[in-house]
C-alpha cells in the first residue's frame, strides 16, 4: 500500500467518526497539556533560581595549591613510602603547570594571577582608597571574562584597571571636616593617580614607595569579585612584590598563587575542574553549586513531567479502548479490505495510523493549550508579584515566575502523545491486521 | 479437455464447535473450468459459502489443494494469498459489505486503495463501471440512499475494479426483489458472456438456467444431479414435518 493512500484512508476513517476521535483525543490533550504547563513550571522554577547568579560566570575555574583544612599544604613527599614525618609542601602553580593545563581539552585561556603583599593605598587628588591590588598575567582582562565599561581592558606597565564599585564608593576623604557627608567620587578615567606601597624594615621602620599610574579603564558592574578589585599586570605585581619581600621571585619555586582558567565553553567545565584537580590543585567552578540546585530542579521536572504522564497513561488507555470498539464495530470492513487485497500490514498499518492520529492531534491541541495556559501562569504571577507590592521572590530579590516552554518540550511532547497513540492502537491493530477474512466478513 | 481453471482435489474443511466438529466439506473434487458460469446449490449448511470462500482465498482448507491456473494456493503466504484476491477474484456477497460512509462511487474506488494507480485513472474507472451496472447517477449516493438492487450492482462494480478474472458470488441476490434480482442475474452473465469465469452460490434451483454448469452440493459432498433431486426432495420433506 503507497504510503500516500494509507495516510489519505487513515484521514477518512478519521474524518468519519469525528465525534469519537475528538473525545477521544480530548484525553490526550489534557494529558499533554499537563506534561507542557507542569515542566514549563519546573523550568520556570530552576530559572528563577540560576538567575541568582545571574552574571556568574560558567566558563571561569579558580585554580590554587592544594591546602588541607588547617592550612597546611598537603603533598606526598616525593619519597614514596609514606613520608613519615616529613613537612608537606603544595605543588606549586609554576609555567609547567600553566603548560599542562593549557594543554588539556576546550581549555580556552589560562592567566596566572599575584596579589600584592603589602599594604597600598590609592590615592586620587585628596581621596584615598585601601585595596587590595591583583596583578593580571593576560594582556587583555577581557580573557579573564572582567569587560570595562569606560577606557579599555587592556593592561600595561603603569596603568591599572579599576572596579566599577570602588570608582563609586571605595574613595574617602583621609582628613573629613566634621558634619562632611560622603565625598564625591573623583575623576578617574585616564587620570594619573599614586600608589603607596608600604613596607615594614626588620626593626620596624615603615618605609613607602609611591607609584604613579595612569588609570586605563573602569570596569562594568556585575556583582561579582571584580567590582571591588584593582587590577595591574602581573609583571608590575611582581617587581613591586620583589620590593615588599626584599628579594627576587622565582615563579619555579614560590609558584603562583591562583590561576584562572577559562574554558571554552561552559559545558565539560566540571570535567575540566575534575581534570585539573587529578593533576594536584584545588579547583572551583560557580558551575559547582549550580550542579546540586540543576539536580534538584531537574527530579523537580521529572516529577512534574510524571505527574503530566499518568494523565497520558489515562488517555492511552481510551484509544486502546475507542480502537477495540472501533474494530468490532468495523469488523466487516476489516474482512472487505482483505476481500478486495489489503495484506495484514496494509490493514495494521491503517489502525496503527488511526490510533497514532487521535495520539498526535490530542497532542497538537494539548501542546497549543498548555503553551498558553502556561502564558497565563506566568502572567497571574506577574500580577501577583506586582500585588506584592515587588517583594517575591525566593530569596529576596524581586524574582518573576518565569513560566517557560522550550521548542524541545513542545516538539517532545507532541511526539510523545503520537507514541502514546501508536502504542495504545498496537494491541487492537495486530488484532485487526490477523482476523481470518471469513470470518470478519460473516460478523454481525 | 484444457487444463481447468481451478482445480479441487480431496478437499476437506472442519470446524471445531467446543466438543463437536462441523464437516463443512468432507471431500470435493471438481474441476472448473475457464470461462464457464457455474452455480453452486444445495440447501442451507451444505458448504456452499465455505466452498465459495476457499476458492476465494479467505480461509484455508482444512485437507486438500486448490490450484488456480495451475499454482496452488496451500503455497502461497499470507502476502501472496491477499495479492491472488486483489488480481484474480472479485467477490460479491449477499449483504453487499458497502462501507456506509462512502459514496457510491468511492465504494467501487476502495479496492484501488491497495495498489498503485493514479486518483484520476480511479476516478475513471470507477465511473465507468458504474455506468456498465447503468447507476452513472448515482455516483454521489451513499448505500443508505439506494436501494437493496442498486446496493448489489455497486458492489458488482467494485468486485470488478481490479479487472479480476474470477467473479465469486455468494447468493448475489438473496436479499432482493426478483425483478432487482433479475437484473443483477443479467449483469453476472454479461460477465460471463465477457469471458470471465463466474462462481455463484444460491439456494433458488430457477437461477441455475443463467448458469453453464450447475455444481450441487448435499452435506459437503459433491452429488449428481439425480441424486441431489432424491435427497434434496427427502431433505424438503424433512424440514416441513413438525
Ligand atoms: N466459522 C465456522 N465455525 C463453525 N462452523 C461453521 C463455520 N462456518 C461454517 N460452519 C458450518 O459449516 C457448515 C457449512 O457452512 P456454509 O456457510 O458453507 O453453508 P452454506 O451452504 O453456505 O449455507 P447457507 O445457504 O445457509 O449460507 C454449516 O454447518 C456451518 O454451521
Ligand atoms: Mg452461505
Amino acid at each position: 500500500m503507497h504510503f500516500t493512500d494509507l495516510f489519505s484512508l487513515i484521514l477518512d476513517n478519521l474524518g468519519r467518526r469525528k465525534a469519537r476521535v475528538a473525545l477521544t483525543a480530548i484525553g490526550v490533550l489534557i494529558g499533554t497539556a499537563s506534561v507542557v504547563v507542569l515542566v514549563s513550571l519546573g523550568i520556570g522554577l530552576q530559572r528563577g533560581a540560576t538567575q541568582l547568579f545571574g552574571i556568574a560566570d560558567l566558563t571561569r575555574i579558580d585554580v590554587s595549591p592544594k591546602y588541607n583544612f588547617e592550612g597546611v599544604p598537603v603533598v606526598s613527599s616525593g619519597l614514596g613510602g609514606g613520608g613519615g614525618g616529613a613537612v608537606p609542601t603544595p605543588v606549586p602553580i609554576t609555567d609547567q603547570t600553566i603548560a599542562a593545563i593549557e594543554a588539556l581539552p576546550d581549555v580556552a585561556a589560562v592567566i596566572p594571577r599575584d596579589w600584592l603583599q603589602a599594604q597600598t593605598i590609592l590615592k586620587a587628588g585628596r581621596l584615598e582608597a585601601g585595596v587590595g591590588l591583583i596583578g593580571v598575567g593576560a594582556a587583555d582582562l577581557a580573557t579573564m571574562g572582567v569587560e570595562v565599561e569606560q577606557g579599555t581592558s587592556v593592561l600595561e606597565k603603569g596603568t591599572l584597571i579599576i572596579g566599577a564599585q570602588i570608582a563609586l564608593n571605595g574613595f574617602y576623604d583621609p582628613k573629613p571636616r566634621p558634619g562632611q557627608g560622603p565625598p564625591t567620587p573623583p575623576e578617574l578615567l585616564d587620570k594619573q593617580i599614586v600608589l603607596t606601597v608600604i613596607k615594614y624594615t626588620q626593626d620596624g621602620q615603615e618605609v613607602r614607595k609611591n607609584i604613579p599610574m595612569r588609570v586605563a579603564g573602569i570596569t562594568t558592574q556585575t556583582g561579582q569579585e571584580a567590582d571591588w578589585s584593582v587590577f595591574i599586570s602581573l609583571d608590575e605585581a611582581t617587581q613591586i612584590n620583589s620590593w615588599a619581600l626584599g628579594r627576587r621571585i622565582n615563579r619555579n619555586k614560590d609558584g603562583y598563587p591562583m590561576l584562572v582558567v577559562k574554558a571554552a565553553e561552559p559545558d565539560g567545565v566540571l570535567d575540566l575542574r575534575d581534570r585539573i584537580v587529578d593533576l594536584g590543585y584545588e579547583a572551583s567552578t560557580y558551575q559547582q553549586f549550580l550542579e546540586p540546585l540543576n539536580e534538584y530542579y531537574l527530579t523537580q521536572q521529572v516529577i512534574f513531567g510524571g505527574v503530566g504522564a499518568i494523565s497520558l497513561l489515562v488517555a492511552a488507555i481510551g484509544i486502546a479502548n475507542t480502537m477495540t470498539m472501533a474494530i468490532l464495530e468495523r469488523t466487516r470492513e476489516i474482512g472487505l479490505m482483505k476481500a478486495v487485497g489489503a495484506t495484514n500490514r496494509d490493514v495494521l498499518s491503517v489502525f496503527l495510523g488511526e490510533a497514532a492520529g487521535i495520539g498526535f492531534i490530542g497532542g497538537l491541541g494539548g501542546v497549543a493549550f498548555g503553551w498558553a495556559a502556561s502564558q497565563v501562569v506566568g502572567v497571574l504571577s506577574l500580577v501577583n508579584l506586582a500585588s506584592q507590592g515587588g517583594q517575591g521572590g525566593f530569596f529576596g530579590g524581586p524574582t518573576v515566575l518565569a513560566v517557560e516552554t522550550p521548542v524541545w518540550l513542545m516538539a517532545g511532547s507532541l511526539i510523545f502523545a503520537t507514541l502514546v497513540g501508536l502504542l495504545s492502537g498496537l494491541y487492537p491493530a495486530l488484532r485487526a491486521a490477523t482476523l481470518v477474512p471469513v470470518l470478519a466478513l460473516k460478523y454481525e | 479437455m484444457a487444463d481447468p481453471l481451478i482445480r479441487l482435489t480431496g478437499l476437506h474443511k472442519r470446524f471445531i464447535m467446543g466438543h463437536e466438529t462441523v464437516h463443512a466439506l468432507a471431500g470435493v473434487d471438481a474441476d472448473i473450468a475457464r470461462n464457464t458460469f457455474s452455480a453452486v446449490i444445495g440447501p442451507s449448511g451444505s458448504g456452499k459459502s465455505t466452498l465459495l470462500y476457499l476458492i476465494g482465498g479467505l480461509d484455508r482448507p482444512t485437507a486438500g489443494r486448490i490450484e488456480v491456473e495451475g499454482a496452488a494456493l496451500d503455497d502461497l503466504d499470507e502476502n501472496q494469498l491477499a495479492q491472488y484476491r486483489r488480481r484474480m477474484v472479485g467477490f460479491v456477497f449477499q449483504s453487499f459489505n458497502l462501507i456506509a460512509s462512502m459514496t457510491a462511487l468511492e465504494n467501487v474506488m476502495f479496492p484501488m486503495r491497495f495498489r498503485r494507480a493514479s486518483l484520476k485513472h480511479r476516478r475513471e474507472r470507477a465511473q465507468e463501471l458504474l455506468t456498465l451496472v447503468g447507476l452513472a447517477d448515482r455516483a454521489h449516493h451513499r448505500p443508505t440512499e439506494l436501494s437493496g438492487g442498486q446496493q448489489q450492482r455497486v458492489a458488482i462494480a467494485r468486485a470488478l475494479v481490479n479487472d479480476p478474472h474470477l467473479i465469486l458470488a455468494d447468493e448475489p441476490t438473496g436479499n432482493l426483489d426478483s425483478a432487482s434480482g433479475a437484473l443483477v442475474m443479467q449483469l453476472l452473465a454479461d460477465l460471463h458472456r465477457q469471458g470471465r469465469t463466474v462462481l455463484m452460490v444460491t439456494h433458488d434451483p430457477r437461477l441455475t438456467r443463467f448458469a453453464s454448469d450447475t455444481i450441487r452440493i448435499l452435506d459437503g459432498r459433491l452429488v449428481s444431479a439425480e441424486e441431489y433431486e432424491a435427497r434434496a426432495n427427502l431433505a424438503l420433506v424433512e424440514t416441513h414435518l413438525p
